[in-house]
């Protein structure tokens, strides 16, 4: 923190709106409720981030541990299930023995959490795509669960809102499950991804497009089109893919009406039971281990989904004892996320060429929307919903070689042509799916930490299961050899696409917000992040999280003009 | 695999229970609890060849027959090759901070090794003639296939896996060296231009 923020009190006054967490969606707040004029205060868990650390040019050579550094062992043994926590930047990630969370005896959840100015945006898969009425609507079309209570139409405009200003790219398809954005130019394919659209399409009549990803491919909006040098998740120099303290923060602070408080980890919504308003939050300074207390007129929690349940959860009153905004009980209930580990991998030997240290690196692979389950496909017998691929075929060097010696060395070097298809599946919303306080376990902050039950079901194990048996199919119709196939339930969490938890509905009863990501509870209180999902789908969710946010920031500016907060 | 991958093939390093406290020195020299040593700038590309530079973890025969094992696995050719990319020494380093399991996974393979040269050749690995050292691992580098006359399943076999799992080790760290990243013919820069993907006419693409 700057000592100038220390200086001007940022807790002498009352702030308009309190912002905590400064990632995807609470970036977007601050921007959206400080560009409209409101005074705002925005609440990081983390301390600021410099581009001076980012690492994304510095080769493994220079590391001393060439990625085993011992010092991830000992601090993140849960952040290091995630590819993205490196040697390079494990910093950014939690430490696992300052920030514990528990599980109930054999049902393992991995939590990828960053602490830091911009939250997970620093180091997010970037992968970009949006709903359709398939997914707010697939309980009307197939009988489970509930339907959001918005569609389409209602998140239409923030989508291309977000795109515009995030900057997509990507290929319109006009495909039933996807709908196309705002796109960038799209990137381009690998002669064996053109294959597999080809041959896809030819065989089976399903799209394989480009991903879309929150990655420059031209200078957008002050920031330089990427320059494919590779691994996203250490920084950018260019600021190329997305991330909200370069973006979104950035613009927050420019326009005077943002004050970024660093370092702050809230503990609580503190309530002003007379009027049952929330009247500020108290957070615990990550340094001091000072309590402090800031006021506001309104809180927006974006904390990332289980972070802002846990805070509802830990601000219990009198009037709430069960935490705060769940007069419902479903605060905590529905938790999603996508499940994985079903696809396949080979060879497509029909490609010649050599492996080549030198060429760009895309950050960015191909895409196969969802095509079970569809309006053309009809219903399938054995599942519900279903699940994307990601994958992608390029010429790499051939460190599976056989053999040794020369006879190795030169076989890396000739390369091997690989493709690979893996599934994204949906995560049905459960309500046995949940997390609670654990009343026995504290983070090094003393605030009570959250206790994660969930499991992938059946439902989710038979897409999985599906999604091996496509994706070999697919392979094959490409042309791929040797090829292998993955039809594993990874364990809950391995998406990092925690959703729900504090859904929305338009029944109080049943669901702790409203259509606008207002609590039914608390009128001034309000939660923008992932936990909002009614359903999962299976698409990357981080668009549709942003989208739902800028949405619900227009609501409330709505609302504070017309004094209705 | 992608080079990512490799760089984690070998087995996840582990922690000792007494290091120090992640302090970092800055290239400023201000200890920097909150960076990575990578994002403070730190460059441990020189460490490796210190001079006077002795082993942490093995003994002096681990050692050599690490380097005389890497030299037969990724050879000097017309470029340099494992023993001079000093894997050795790198592995060294990351062994001396692996959990005790680790060490002694890493260890029970050398060790495999030297007791297939004595049951055979009655000496240990290093001392073993060229020849001989070859003769021996080409013996093990091969995973044994099941029979296709009756159909007999593979069954495992240990001797391939202690193979595979140090070959993996040496080559994790040979790819990831400097020397490792010039034999797969990279440039040093990290940007070559805009992607440009299939580049073949419709329908052509061999």
């Amino acid at each position: 923190m700057s000592g100038l923020y220390m200086l001007q009190d940022p807790l002498a006054q009352t702030y308009d709106v309190i912002v905590v967490g400064s990632g995807a969606t609470g970036g977007w707040a601050a921007k959206q409720m400080s560009e409209a004029g409101f005074k705002v205060a925005l609440l990081e868990a983390g301390r600021a981030v410099s581009p001076k650390e980012f690492t994304e040019h510095m080769p493994a050579y220079k590391l001393k541990y060439r990625d085993h550094s011992p010092e991830i062992a000992r601090t993140r043994p849960v952040q290091k299930q995630c590819y993205a926590c490196m040697e390079y930047n494990y910093e950014w990630f939690v430490n696992d023995l300052e920030n514990p969370y528990s599980t109930p005896q054999g049902k393992p959840f991995t939590w990828q959490r960053l602490r830091i100015l911009g939250g997970r945006s620093l180091v997010w898969g970037r992968q970009s795509y949006r709903m359709s009425d398939n997914d707010f609507k697939a309980a009307s079309r197939d009988g489970y669960g509930d339907d959001w209570p918005i569609s389409y139409a209602d998140v239409a405009p923030y989508y291309d809102l977000v795109e515009k200003y995030v900057g997509i790219t990507g290929a319109a398809e006009g495909n039933e499950m996807l709908p196309d954005g705002q796109f960038l130019p799209p990137m381009k394919m690998s002669c064996g991804e053109v294959l597999m659209r080809d041959r896809v399409k030819a065989k089976f009549g399903r799209t394989v497009t480009i991903g879309r990803a929150a990655v420059l491919t031209q200078n957008h909006n002050g920031r330089l089109g990427c320059h494919y040098c590779g691994p996203c998740e250490r920084g950018c120099s260019t600021f190329s893919y997305f991330s909200s303290p370069f973006t979104t923060v950035k613009d927050a602070q420019a326009s005077g009406n943002c004050t970024l408080i660093t370092n702050a980890v809230v503990s609580h919504v503190d309530m002003d039971n007379a009027t049952n308003k929330a009247r500020g939050v108290t957070y615990v300074d990550r340094l001091t281990r000072q309590v402090k207390e800031i006021k506001g007129k309104s809180v927006i929690l974006c904390a990332q989904a289980l972070e802002s349940t846990r805070i509802l959860l830990n601000s219990s009153t009198r009037e709430y004892p069960n935490g705060l905004a769940n007069s419902s009980g479903a605060l905590g209930h529905y938790l999603m996320d996508h499940v994985v580990g079903g696809g396949a991998y080979g060879k497509l030997p029909e490609l010649k060429g050599k492996a080549n240290a030198n060429e760009p690196a895309r950050p960015n692979g191909i895409y196969i929307p969802r095509f079970r389950n569809t309006p053309t496909s009809g219903k399938n017998s054995r599942f519900l919903r279903g699940y994307g691929f990601q994958g992608g075929a390029e010429m790499d060097f051939n460190f599976g070689a056989e053999g040794y010696g020369t006879q190795f060395k030169n076989a890396v070097k000739e390369g091997v042509y690989q493709i690979s298809l893996g599934g994204f599946g949906e995560s049905l919303a459960r309500w046995d799916n949940y997390v609670e306080i654990d009343k026995d376990l504290k983070d090094a902050w003393g605030i009570p930490a959250l206790r994660i039950a969930m499991t992938h079901g059946e439902n989710e194990a038979a897409l999985m299961e599906d999604a091996a048996v496509t994706a070999a199919e697919m392979l094959e119709a490409t042309g791929a050899k040797d090829i292998k196939v993955q039809a594993n339930v990874e364990m809950p969490g391995m998406a990092i696409h925690e959703l729900g938890t504090a859904r929305m509905g338009t029944d109080p009863k049943k669901s702790v917000l409203n259509t606008f990501n207002q609590t039914h509870d608390v009128k001034n209180l309000f939660v923008m992040d992932g936990a909002s999902f009614v359903s999962s789908a299976c698409q990357n969710p981080t668009l549709s999280m942003m989208a739902i946010a800028v949405r619900a920031c227009a609501n409330l500016i709505d609302r504070f003009k017309k004094s209705d907060v | 695999m992608k080079r990512r991958e490799l760089l984690k093939a070998g087995a996840f390093a582990g922690a000792v229970a007494a290091l120090r406290p992640p302090i970092v020195q800055a290239q400023d020299g201000k200890a920097n609890a909150e960076l990575t040593p990578a994002q403070s700038g730190v460059d441990a590309s020189g460490d490796l060849a210190a001079p006077g530079w002795k082993p942490k973890f093995f003994d002096e025969h681990q050692n050599e027959t690490l380097i005389v094992l890497s030299d037969l696995m990724i050879p000097a050719t017309d470029t340099p090759g494992a023993k001079e990319a000093l894997v050795n020494r790198y592995i060294d380093v990351v062994l001396a901070a692996e959990k005790p399991e680790g060490q002694q996974k890493f260890l029970n393979s050398l060790s495999f090794l030297d007791g297939e040269s004595m049951r055979r050749y009655k000496s240990a690995f290093r001392y073993l003639k060229r020849e001989d050292q070859d003769d021996l691992l080409h013996a093990l580098a091969y995973p044994k296939a099941g029979s296709g006359w009756t159909g007999e399943a593979a069954t495992s076999d240990p001797a391939h896996t202690h193979f595979e799992f140090l070959k993996q080790r040496i080559a994790g760290a040979f790819y990831s060296s400097q020397i490792g990243e010039k034999e797969l013919g990279w440039d040093g820069a990290f940007a070559h231009g805009p992607y440009k993907g299939c580049e073949h006419a419709e329908g052509s693409h061999k």
